[in-house]
């Protein structure tokens, strides 16, 4: 048990390494989920969004489910380990019924945490009936949130029942020393709790239609409450930070120039890496503008089900963020670098929105549901994002000439790259990518990377993108369909039958790769310069905006501050290498709460007194902080 | 998880060593065994017995198998019928097999810098219990009753204190003592309110979610714990041995860490040192699992 606990701590400091956003609200690494439960799960989720995609609920059954440590899928591993027939559920997906679906689904895990029930009550050894407790007790979690949020009593009789059910199985010791048996009437009543509240709410002969699907338990469906389970993502999700993290060039920063003497663009810092200015469920779930743009850039981990078609893409007008702004199409796009922002307008993979502040209204209010930002939140936001800076590159001049330290194939690729083609309307790739106009002519073409909707669509333009950083943005095309610089090349030779021989083709891709390239593309940490080391700078740096809006008794905005900053100092604890100085941590966002707390109450003075009882303690704990 | 074992049930993953046979060993065709204790998914540990053991092998030029055991004691039971060479193992089974079969210890796991840990007794930080005596008549949650710092070591404080007259006594101290079946299952029991406390590991916590995290504390922490150890069967070729160890202290080195996480990921390996696991013997023969 010990190795296990080594294993599941390894995978806790896994993650910690990979929380790495910076400030952004830090996800917890989920333990793995059974693949039954997962693709219980997997089902509820799909199975709320319009139009539903029955391709990936069969899938969620018949393949295994991203990243999952289990090489079968549901129906495979239930054919192997268990009596139950999945018939139901794969009947259902086959008449795309989505309340027979979900009826058959939760019916399956409710009897397969019963098997596992009877099976560790006819075990005739201690292991066998663990291993059989700890299986229903992993199925169970499939039904856990609903549970806990209609029923928080039987949630709690159902937890003790688990934990009675455990301690009464016996033990077969250690190498024989220290065995004991089973206390049989014991585990047979623990089993009686959890066996009984399966039959009330997740037996049933048929199930009271769902608006929308959850595991809430049927009892508390008939009774027609209103009842909030918690937003969640289903297994194979991935809104962790990528990992190398992207370095952030700010322009300021660069000059020299103290972020804490700019405190608009701070707060703006701060409301990139917050996920308050978003609804529900982003909001809740810790997502943020920089989850995606992570340090300004893309996160090619990046993926949820349902609206990422491949890592790295999500489609931010489905169903799941905010069902009225619900396209009903299955569009997610490739993730786009926001580094070099001010000269990368018109914005929006198409140039749909002239204005960067009308782009991001839209994302704060349609895409994420929010609510509205006010005039300080934009002004505010857009001032940083006009920072980001492109990635520094000595082997480019700043009008876009190579230098000396480029490699021989990436100059003969600049001639070919500056050739005007017959099949590019006699045009050269720099007609559009422009080198002294950052690679890009803020143009939208059709140049046939989409394919058409309907008859006679002229619906596929999307804006020439800068080459600028792309060397570590792959996949490219605004939906990500081409893994490498070297694919594009060959994409466009194809398609517009440019004719570059073999040797062309490389030397293009050499000049694509060294333009797209940069001197330090990535963040660097060490032992102390750690992940955390890097939140806790940013974080107090934002916090230090309340020198500015404390004076002005500005509330929303304070209380926007502090809700943010004080969470997530407090969840970024968890990735700290530092662990003796995590208490420290706590009592320093408790300060910032505080703040918080007194600025609603309009207590003043109170607030003025914690902030500067959080000052004097950030700079007491300030070398301990990593 | 619903991996279903049977004491017999070996799953054997051969590895083709894949360096020329070239050295004296080899060319005896001497094959070095190493037992794995499972882990929740024993699918995975297959597909990481398979990177190591390549590598091993590499490294000592000898082929090196790994398989998966079912327990401890199938493992042990494998050293001393000679089905394996070398097992990883934890303290206290190290210790009862040290008696039984005369176990060698030869690698300390080295985790955040020390080859020890301790146990800790977590409270939620709102509970308003701050010190041992508070849990008198309260709910604790375990890991499990043969656990090191999931159990014994952490109720040690408790007899310390003053609080527990000593094994078999702790029900007549606190309300309900359960045992979870891990770190994770007695945290989550602690932090959700099913129970006021958890015995267990030191970093337990960090097995919580970062918002739990920040809702629990720890109000007693045990003596130092000896960690993981890695073991080899009496009689194994001295120089076999020399040159596994060798090769395992590579681990160490910045190119081959990456490695470790095929190994249930310490940070790295020391060399054994047997008076370390002192205080593990002391503890088993006061809970009778050592005479």
């Amino acid at each position: 048990m010990l190795l296990n606990f080594l294993r599941l701590l390894v995978t806790a400091c896994v993650s910690a390494a990979v929380l790495s956003g910076p400030v952004s609200a830090t996800p917890a690494k989920e333990a793995p989920w059974l693949p039954e439960a997962a693709a219980y799960r997997l089902t509820l989720f799909l199975g709320n969004l319009e139009p539903l995609p029955w391709d990936q609920v069969a899938a969620a059954w018949s393949e295994p489910y991203r990243n999952s440590e289990f090489s079968s899928g549901a129906l495979e591993w239930l054919q192997a380990k268990s009596e139950v027939d999945p018939k139901r559920v794969q009947e259902a997906i086959a008449r795309q019924d989505r309340q027979a679906l979900f009826a058959g689904a939760t019916r399956l895990i409710a009897l397969r945490i019963r098997e596992e029930l009877d099976r560790a009550l006819d075990a005739t050894d201690p292991a066998a009936a663990r291993q059989a407790v700890q299986a229903g007790r992993e199925l169970y979690r499939a039904f856990a949130d609903g549970i806990k949020a209609a029923d928080p009593e039987a949630a709690r009789d159902i937890g003790i029942a688990w934990l009675d059910l455990n301690s009464s199985v016996g033990s077969s010791g250690v190498l024989g020393a220290g065995a004991t048996s089973a206390d049989r009437e014991k585990m047979a009543a623990a089993s009686a709790v959890i066996s009984g509240y399966l039959t009330r709410n997740y037996l049933v002969g048929s199930f009271a239609p769902r608006e929308t699907l959850s595991a809430v338990p049927e009892t508390a469906a008939l009774d027609g409450r209103a009842i909030e389970v918690p937003p969640s993502l289903p297994p194979g999700s991935d809104i962790f930070d990528q990992v190398p993290l992207p370095r952030l060039v700010l322009n300021f920063e660069e000059r020299g120039i103290d972020e804490t003497d700019l405190p608009l663009v701070a707060y703006g810092d701060m409301l990139f890496d917050s996920s308050q200015i978003f609804g529900s469920p982003a909001r809740e779930l810790g997502i943020a503008c920089s989850t995606c743009h992570n340090r300004s850039d893309i996160n090619q981990r990046l993926f949820i089900p349902g609206a990422s078609h491949q890592p790295g893409a999500i489609d931010v007008d489905g169903a799941f963020f905010n069902p009225i702004f619900n396209d009903r199409r299955d569009d997610p796009i490739d993730i786009p670098s926001l580094r070099g922002l001010r000269f990368t307008g018109p914005y929006g993979r198409d140039g749909r929105f002239a204005s960067l502040r009308d782009f991001t209204r839209n994302v704060i209010v349609g895409e994420f549901g929010g609510e509205e930002p006010t005039d300080f939140m934009m002004d505010a936001l857009i001032a940083y994002m006009l920072e980001f800076d492109f990635l520094p590159n000595s082997m480019l001049t700043p009008d876009g000439k190579l230098t000396d330290a480029a490699p021989q194939a990436a100059r003969r690729g600049e001639a070919i790259f500056n050739r005007p083609f017959a099949g590019l309307g006699a045009r050269s790739c720099a007609s559009c990518h422009v080198p002294d106009g950052n690679f890009l002519d803020r143009q939208a073409y059709d140049i046939g990377s989409a394919t058409p909707p309907y008859a006679g669509a002229r619906a596929g333009a999307f804006d020439t993108p800068t080459l600028l950083g792309t060397l570590y943005t792959a996949p490219y095309f605004h939906d990500g369909s081409l893994p490498t610089l070297g694919a594009v090349v060959e994409w466009f030779d194809d398609t517009k039958s440019l004719g570059l021989t073999g040797t062309e083709s490389a030397d293009l891709t050499a000049y694509l790769e060294t333009v797209g390239a940069a001197d330090d593309p990535y963040e660097a940490f060490d032992d102390e310069n750690t992940t955390f080391r890097l939140a806790f700078s940013e974080l107090t740096t934002f916090a230090s905006t309340l020198d500015t809006l404390l004076p002005r008794r500005d509330a929303e905005h304070v209380i926007l501050l502090t809700d943010t900053v004080a969470t997530d100092l407090s969840r970024d604890a968890s990735t700290m290498s530092n662990l003796s100085a995590r208490p420290e941590i706590y009592t320093l966002a408790d300060r910032l709460a505080e703040v918080g707390a007194a600025a609603r109450a309009g207590d003043w003075p109170t607030a003025e007194a914690s902030w500067a009882a959080f000052q004097a303690l950030a700079a007491e704990i300030d070398g301990r902080a990593f | 998880m619903a991996i279903h074992l049977n004491r017999r049930t070996a799953l054997f993953l051969t590895v083709a060593g894949t360096m020329a046979l070239a050295t004296p060993l080899a060319a005896q065709g001497r094959t070095l065994r190493l037992a794995f204790i499972p882990q929740e998914n024993p699918e995975k540990l297959l597909g990481d017995i398979g990177a190591i053991t390549g590598w091993l092998s590499d490294e000592i030029g000898v082929p090196v198998e790994g398989f998966v055991t079912i327990d401890h004691a199938a493992a042990v039971e494998a050293l001393r019928n000679g089905d394996a060479d070398i097992s990883f193992m934890g303290a206290l089974p190290f210790v009862l097999a040290e008696v039984e079969i005369g176990a060698v210890p030869l690698l300390s796991e080295v985790y955040r810098g020390a080859p020890n840990y301790t146990g800790r007794i977590f409270v939620r930080r709102d509970s308003g219990i701050t010190t041992l005596a508070d849990l008198r008549g309260r709910d604790i949650a375990f890991a499990d009753p043969i656990s090191e710092s999931g159990y014994l070591y952490p109720l040690a404080e408790f007899e310390k204190a003053g609080l527990v007259e000593g094994p078999g006594k702790a029900d007549d101290f606190f309300g309900r003592i359960f045992f979870a079946g891990g770190y994770q299952q007695a945290m989550q029991a602690m932090a959700e309110g099913l129970v006021d406390a958890a015995g267990v590991s030191q970093y337990a916590d960090l097995l919580l979610t970062p918002t739990q995290q920040a809702e629990v504390t720890w109000i007693a922490q045990s003596d130092a714990i000896p960690s993981h150890v890695v073991i080899a069967r009496p009689g194994l070729d001295p120089d076999v041995q020399q040159r596994f160890v060798d090769a395992m202290m590579k681990l160490n080195e910045p190119a081959n860490r990456d490695l470790l996480r095929y190994l249930y990921g310490p940070d790295g390996y020391v060399i054994a040192d047997s008076a370390a696991y002192d205080g593990v013997r002391d503890m088993a023969r006061k809970y009778g699992l050592l005479r």
